[in-house]
């Protein structure tokens, strides 16, 4: 029996040795993040939900294509990726629907006096309103805390455009907050 | 939309102490960061239950051992050309028996290709590489399977396998740990996760359309 806290590579060993039920333990370990990874994606709970399990049951089946388990947390988060990219594609667009969006507060509001729910929602429109490549790499360096190497190995991207799309988004979020503390 | 002050994306980057930023950079550090924390909150909802369901319906992702079996039989199994030095002349007879006994199919029940089964050679060029092995689609990506051979050193790895007619995707594993596509497959298709690495992509004719 393989204990909650056993490293990745020894889970996915269990696994691949049949022990399909080990596979609860990657879910609780990732499930937060990848749920938090594409909510932010796809501006809809709803929506990320189905991306994030349809991903955990897309890993689970080809897990033994996992070409290094000590990554496994990348391998995921590129799964998710892609799905997330998928789901949007069928939108025909890259960018999260404003309805998907919180609504904004009214704009004479001082951030300081916001209510949190507020904020959180000025936030989430403010990074809805990103183009998609900018809003994930934002997303996956500031809420996901990864380095550039990890977020390389999740979108395949290169570090220096991954730096600038990080760049580029952290400017539109700025001039978006600051029209509402205006 | 005006660009950043370099030095706030570098303090952002934790690149800078983001205490050494003017004030006016540091109003816009606070802002972000305190942006950047409303968004940490995972949904509250979960979709454990639902994935665990689905999996329990299939089969656990472990290697295909029946699969393993016949290509590792087969593998051992085939019959090899083998060069027999002759020396003195009295050992002939003895040489000569044993090349016809190794050429010989070690026994009746060795696979052949079926009707819907052909012969698919793998080669690359691995100077220096311990071990070289064929994962793909064909054998459910599992190591320890199919390995390649190198018995004169010269870093040319080779090796066959009787594998069901059509489509297969497949890489080689080098020592172990390097992941490479074959150069000389021709045919590339992308890996389905995403960050745009391509698996090889072999079609196995059936043997009996091969001339």
């Amino acid at each position: 029996m393989v204990n909650d806290g056993a490293p990745d590579v020894e889970v996915v060993a269990r696994i691949l040795g049949g022990d399909g039920e080990a596979f609860g333990i990657l879910i609780r370990r990732y499930e937060p993040g990848l749920l938090r990874f594409a909510t932010r994606m796809l501006g809809n709970p709803d929506a990320a939900a189905d991306a994030v399990a349809e991903s955990l049951v897309r890993a689970y089946r080809h897990l033994a294509q996992c070409r290094d388990p000590g990554r496994l947390r990348s391998w995921l988060y590129r799964i998710t990726g892609n799905r997330c990219r998928s789901h949007l594609a069928r939108r025909h667009t890259n960018d999260i629907s404003l309805s998907d969006a919180p609504p904004l507060s009214d704009g004479s509001d001082a951030w300081a006096v916001l209510e949190r729910g507020e904020q959180v929602a000025l936030v989430e429109r403010a990074l809805a309103a990103l183009p998609a490549e900018k809003r994930e790499a934002f997303v996956l360096k500031h809420v996901e805390g990864m380095s550039y190497e990890e977020m390389a190995q999740v979108t395949g991207a290169r570090i220096p455009t991954l730096k600038m799309r990080v760049h580029r988004a952290r400017e539109a979020l700025l001039a978006a907050l600051e029209e509402v503390v205006r | 939309m005006s660009p950043l002050d370099p030095r706030l994306q570098e303090a952002l980057d934790g690149e800078r102490d983001p205490g050494d930023l003017p004030l006016d950079l540091r109003d816009a550090y606070t802002r972000l960061t305190v942006a950047t924390q409303l968004l940490e909150a995972p949904p509250p909802v979960s979709v454990a239950s639902r994935v665990m369901a689905e999996i329990r319906r299939g089969p656990p992702p472990v290697l295909n051992e029946g699969l393993a079996r016949r290509l590792l039989h087969w593998w051992l199994g085939r019959p090899r050309a083998v060069t027999v030095r002759l020396r003195p002349v009295w050992t002939l007879a003895l040489a000569a028996g044993l090349a016809t006994v190794l050429l010989l199919p070690w026994s009746s029940g060795i696979p052949t290709p079926g009707v819907a089964q052909g012969i698919a050679n793998f080669v690359g060029h691995f100077p220096g590489a311990r071990s070289v092995e064929v994962v793909g689609s064909f054998n459910d990506w599992s190591r320890g399977v199919l390995h390649l051979n190198d018995d004169d050193g010269d870093g040319i790895w080779h090796g066959e396998a009787v594998l069901p007619a059509g489509p297969h995707e497949y890489m080689f594993v080098v020592d172990g740990e390097r992941w490479v596509p074959d150069p000389l497959a021709g045919r590339y298709v992308d890996d389905g996760f995403g960050a745009g690495q391509q698996n090889s992509l072999l079609i196995v004719r059936p043997a009996s359309a091969q001339p």
